[in-house]
């Protein structure tokens, strides 16, 4: 098992309720996998929203596997001016 | 009180009455002589025996303000900006005495005050975003401001563009913003575009501009301006809110990634301002911050935000930076 910290921006925060979230994953877990489980517990409410990925304060442009202690942030692009 | 470099001239030209006391220690007298002013050295403990009008001179013209507060002389002018600007004042008759609090700045200076006198930015959307980066960027002497925006002045604008007042709702935004741009400053050119960006108009408000600040509120506006500014290699400073959260970077320059490679493909934001909401304060924090890098920019200051992504978040207080 993997210890992940999700942090949570913009409509990503709004949708889950939570400024950071700590998941306990199975080792092989991939950024995309983790954007499938925090889209399902948003319930909808990401569905139109497109997501940029950070790890560990860095911006990915590729399927990355996680590491224990990682830190992800998934980053909308955001609207409003 | 104050005296600015220019009135002191004239009241030279005038003869008129009154003496002149260089406070500064001696060495730095020295080192830095004031050009064509013949100035009485003058430590403050003699200032107040002096009858008549008195302009008292430092290096930035901070020293003296203070010190004619704290020992409430009479009759007396600090010199604004000090040695500093005087001596610009005399070089080439350029007051700068009015940015003398961040010409004092060494990563400033008369050189970098210059730099931003001669800078041309392009603000696409007079908004949350655009009002406090033009205002910021006005009152620091930015040279040349495009202001590009077709809308019209809202009742619901007016809790966070402050540039707009209750009579100017129904009026265009662009054309009410350079009447009060220019009420800050005279000295910036401002050039209203009353139009909304486009793909074809996008090269002619872009024309002999330095830098970019996307304050839109929309992702079809910030890709054109993302194209346009890797086509002309020109920075793009980018803004966006939502709520009480704000992105800022600095894009496609330095070989970094653009807001094309950070969002790729057919994206979508969701909700906009109008449908999210965001909280009055927020677009003035963002806009400043925007405001901020293209100084640096200009000034080509580090550390910046260039290739990379600050999140702030108001209720919070918190910012995250993202290397892109």
């Amino acid at each position: 098992m993997i210890t992940i910290r999700l942090k949570c921006f913009s409509q990503v925060k709004y949708a889950l309720g939570e400024n950071e979230i700590i998941f306990e994953l199975e080792n092989g877990v991939f950024t995309e996998d983790l954007e499938k489980i925090v889209r399902k517990k948003a319930k909808g409410k990401l569905d139109d929203v497109t997501l940029s990925t950070a790890v560990n304060k860095k911006y990915i442009s590729k399927n990355t596997e996680l590491k224990d202690g990682d830190e992800v942030a998934f980053i909308p692009p955001v609207q409003g001016g | 009180m104050i005296i600015t470099p220019e009135k002191l001239k004239k009241w030279l030209d005038n003869d008129k009455n009154f003496t002149l006391l260089d406070t500064r220690p001696k060495n730095q007298i020295k080192q830095y002589p004031i050009k064509e002013l013949k100035c009485i050295f003058g430590p403050p403990d003699s200032i107040d025996q002096i009858k008549g009008d008195k302009v008292l001179v430092c290096q930035f013209g901070i020293v003296t303000e203070g010190m004619i507060l704290e020992n409430d002389l009479q009759n007396s002018y600090s010199l604004l900006g000090g040695v500093q600007a005087w001596n610009e004042f005399i070089k080439d008759k350029n007051d700068l005495s009015r940015w003398s609090r961040q010409t004092i700045l060494e990563e400033i200076g008369i050189d970098g005050q210059k730099k931003i006198m001669k800078a041309r930015v392009a603000i696409v959307g007079m908004g949350g975003l655009g009002c406090p980066a033009a205002t910021s960027l006005v009152a620091a002497g930015i040279g040349t401001l495009n202001i590009i925006d077709g809308d019209t002045v809202d009742l619901s604008n007016l809790h966070r563009q402050h540039l707009y007042q209750p009579e100017d709702i129904g009026k265009e935004k662009v054309s009410v913003a350079k009447r009060s741009l220019e009420n800050i400053s005279s000295q910036t050119k401002i050039n209203p575009f009353n139009n909304f960006l486009n793909q074809s108009n996008a090269k002619s408000c872009f024309e002999d501009i330095d830098i970019i600040i996307d304050a839109t509120d929309n992702i079809v506006s910030r890709q054109i301006i993302d194209k346009v500014s890797k086509d002309k290699n020109l920075p793009m400073v980018y803004g966006s809110l939502y709520k009480f959260e704000g992105q800022v970077g600095v894009f496609n320059t330095e070989s970094k990634i653009g807001y094309a490679e950070l969002f790729p493909g057919n994206i979508s934001g969701g909700k906009t301002c109008e449908e999210a909401g965001v909280i009055g304060m927020l677009p003035s924090i963002i806009g400043n911050m925007q405001a901020l890098e293209a100084i640096k920019l200009i000034l080509n200051l580090e550390p910046n935000l260039i290739g990379k992504l600050l999140i702030y978040d108001g209720l919070q207080h918190t910012t995250e930076v993202i290397e892109l």
